[in-house]
C-alpha cells in the first residue's frame, strides 16, 4: 500500500516537473511572437495614415506612401494565384482521384515535397534564368511566375490531402448511383473537400505575400507607379527590404508600416482560413 | 440434418420464380488471393435475398460484383458470368454507369452527399433525366415517401443531408437509390450502424420495397436475415455453402457448416 502511494507521489512530482517545463517552453515561444507583434504594432501604427495608401514611395527625405508597392504586391499575388491555383488543384486532383494507386503519384508527391521546401531564392534564380535573362529586363510578369511556382506545391499538397480525407464510401456512393467519375469528383469529392482546398489556397497567398527573395531577381522594384506587367514593379516585401536597410528615417518608418500591413493581411487570411476549416469540422 | 430432403425439390421451387440475376461460376480475386470460389446461384425477381456468413466469407465481395463497384480499385478482378436479365454484366462492353442506374446500392455507413436533402435525391435523377423543377419536386417527394422519410423532412428539404440522424441518413440513401428507378437494390449491412428502432424502420421498408424491386441484402445479423428475406445464401471462406428458402436454411439446413453457423457454434 505504501509503495503504491509513494509510486503515485513520485509520478505526480514528475508530472508537475514536466508540465512546468512544457509551459515554460510554450511561454518562450509565445513571448517572441508577442514581442515581434508588439514592436510591429507599436512602430508600424506610428506611420499608419491615409497617405500610406494614397501616395507613392517617396525619394529619400520626403514624405510619401506605399501605394505603388501595395498595388504591385496585390497584382503579382493575384496573377500568381490565378496561374498557380488551377495547376495545383488539378495536379492534386489527379494524385488523390485518378492516380491514387499509380507510381507516378508517388513520384510527383516526392518532387512536390521538395519544391514545397525549396528555398524561395532558388525559385527566384530559376525564373531569372528562365524569363528575365531572355527578356533582357526585370518584369512584374516574371515576379508573378516566381510566386506562382511557390503557390503550386502548397495547393497541390493541400488539395491532395483534403481529397484523401474524403471517405471512399462517399465516392462509392456517388459511383453506385450511376455518376461518372468526373461528376463524382466535381459534385461529391470537391464539395466535401471544398473548405480544405480553399484553406490551402489562402495559406499559399499568406506564404507568397511575404516573399522577398524571388521578387528581387524577377520583378525587382520600382520607385514609381507602374501598371506595366512587362516592366519592373514595386512590391511590399522588396520595398520593406530596401527601406529598412536605408539610413533615412522616413523610409524606415514606411518599412515598419509596410511590415505591419503584410502581417495584418496574413493574419486576416489565416483567421479566415481557420474559420473555414473550423466550420467543416463542426459538421 | 437426419432426414435428407431432396435438394432437387427446392431447386425446382426456385425455378418457378423468374431469375433477375444469375451468377455462373463466378471467381473473384483481390490481387492474387481468391475471395470467391466458383459461385453459382440465381436470385429471383421482386424478392429479398440475404447473404449471411462470418466476416471475410465473401458476402460483401459478391454484392460488390453485381454493380461492379469493385472496379474503383486496382487489382480486383472477377471471372465468370453474372447475368442481369440474361445479359452478362461482367462483359467488357457493359456501360458501368448505366449498369449502376439499374442496380442501386446502399452502404453500411450512411453516406449522404455533402448537399441538401433535396439535392441528395435530385443529384442522381438529374444525371440521366432532364425534367422540370415541378417534376423534380414530385420525384423527390415520391422517393422520400417511398423511404418513409417524407413526414420527417418535408419542412427542411434545404437543410444539409448531414444534419439528419444516422437512421434518417440511411433512409435518405435508400430514397436516393429508389429515385433513379433501379431494378435491383443492393444493401450492404444497411442497418449495422443503426439503433434498433431505426433498424426496425429499415426492415419494414425492405419488406415494402420488395413488391417492386429485387433486393439483395448482406447482413451479419442472422435474425435480420430470417426476418426480411425469402431466400438466404450462407457463405463461408469464399464458397457458397448453401442457398435455399430462408425458413429451410434456418430450420433444417442441408449442410453441417450452415447449421453450426446459424446455431452460433462459430462465426
Amino acid at each position: 500500500m505504501s509503495t503504491a502511494s509513494s509510486l503515485h507521489q513520485s509520478r505526480k512530482r514528475k508530472n508537475a516537473v514536466m508540465m512546468t517545463l512544457c509551459v515554460i517552453a510554450a511561454g518562450i515561444g509565445l513571448a517572441w511572437l508577442a514581442l515581434i507583434l508588439g514592436a510591429l504594432v507599436y512602430k508600424g501604427t506610428a506611420g499608419l495614415s491615409l497617405d500610406v495608401f494614397m501616395q507613392m514611395t517617396p525619394p529619400p527625405g520626403d514624405a510619401g506612401g506605399l501605394l505603388n508597392a501595395i498595388y504591385g504586391s496585390v497584382v503579382m499575388t493575384v496573377i500568381a494565384v490565378i496561374v498557380g491555383t488551377p495547376i495545383g488543384v488539378l495536379a492534386g486532383t489527379y494524385m488523390a482521384e485518378y492516380g491514387r494507386f499509380s507510381k507516378l503519384t508517388t513520384v510527383v508527391r516526392f518532387i512536390n515535397d521538395i519544391l514545397l521546401s525549396a528555398p524561395s531564392i532558388i525559385i527566384g534564380l530559376f525564373v531569372y534564368e528562365l524569363m528575365v535573362r531572355p527578356m533582357g529586363h526585370f518584369s512584374a510578369l516574371a515576379g508573378s511566375v516566381a510566386l506562382a511556382i511557390l503557390v503550386i506545391p502548397v495547393v497541390v499538397r493541400t488539395t491532395e490531402d483534403m481529397l484523401n480525407l474524403v471517405p471512399n464510401a462517399l465516392r462509392e456512393a456517388g459511383t453506385a448511383i450511376g455518376a461518372p467519375r468526373w461528376v463524382v469528383i466535381k459534385s461529391v469529392a470537391y464539395r466535401a473537400a471544398l473548405s480544405g482546398i480553399v484553406t490551402g489556397i489562402l495559406l499559399s497567398i499568406a506564404r507568397i505575400s511575404g516573399e522577398t527573395a524571388p521578387l528581387l531577381f524577377t520583378a525587382l522594384n520600382n520607385q514609381f507607379w507602374s501598371s506595366n506587367l512587362n516592366a519592373p514593379m514595386a512590391s511590399l516585401p522588396v520595398t520593406i527590404f530596401q527601406f529598412a536597410l536605408s539610413p533615412y528615417e522616413e523610409w524606415q518608418q514606411l518599412a515598419w508600416t509596410g511590415a505591419l500591413i503584410i502581417t495584418l493581411t496574413v493574419l486576416a487570411l489565416s483567421i479566415f482560413a481557420r474559420s473555414l476549416t473550423g466550420r467543416r469540422e463542426d459538421k | 440434418m437426419s432426414q435428407m430432403l431432396s435438394p432437387d425439390m427446392t431447386i425446382a421451387a426456385e425455378a418457378t420464380a423468374k431469375a433477375k440475376i444469375e451468377v455462373k461460376n463466378l471467381n473473384f480475386y483481390y490481387g492474387q488471393s481468391k475471395a470467391l470460389k466458383d459461385i453459382t446461384l440465381s436470385l429471383p425477381e421482386r424478392s429479398v435475398t440475404a447473404f449471411i456468413g462470418p466476416s471475410g466469407c465473401g458476402k460483401s465481395t459478391l454484392l460488390r460484383v453485381f454493380n461492379r463497384i469493385y472496379e474503383l480499385y486496382p487489382k480486383q478482378t472477377a471471372e465468370g458470368q453474372v447475368l442481369l436479365d440474361g445479359q452478362n454484366i461482367l462483359d467488357r462492353s457493359q456501360d458501368l454507369n448505366l449498369l449502376r442506374t439499374k442496380i442501386g446500392m446502399v452502404f453500411q455507413k450512411p453516406t449522404p452527399f455533402p448537399m441538401s436533402i433535396y439535392e441528395n435525391i435530385a443529384f442522381g435523377v438529374r444525371l440521366y433525366e432532364k425534367i422540370s423543377k415541378s417534376e423534380m419536386d414530385g420525384r423527390v417527394e415520391q422517393a422520400l415517401k417511398r423511404a418513409a422519410l417524407w413526414t420527417e423532412v418535408k419542412d427542411k428539404l434545404n437543410a444539409s443531408g448531414l444534419s439528419l440522424s444516422g437512421g434518417q441518413q440511411q433512409r435518405l440513401c435508400i430514397a436516393r437509390t429508389v429515385a433513379v428507378k433501379p431494378e435491383v437494390i443492393l444493401l450492404d449491412e444497411p442497418a449495422s450502424a443503426l439503433d434498433p428502432l431505426s433498424t426496425a424502420k429499415i426492415e419494414e421498408l425492405i419488406d415494402e420495397l420488395q413488391a417492386d424491386y429485387t433486393i439483395v441484402i448482406v447482413t451479419h445479423n442472422m435474425q435480420q436475415a430470417a426476418r426480411v428475406s425469402k431466400q438466404t445464401a450462407f457463405m463461408y471462406l469464399g464458397e457458397l455453402v448453401e442457398f435455399d428458402r430462408t425458413e429451410k436454411i434456418f430450420t433444417s439446413p442441408r449442410e453441417k457448416r450452415t447449421q453450426d453457423y446459424i446455431t452460433g457454434r462459430f462465426g
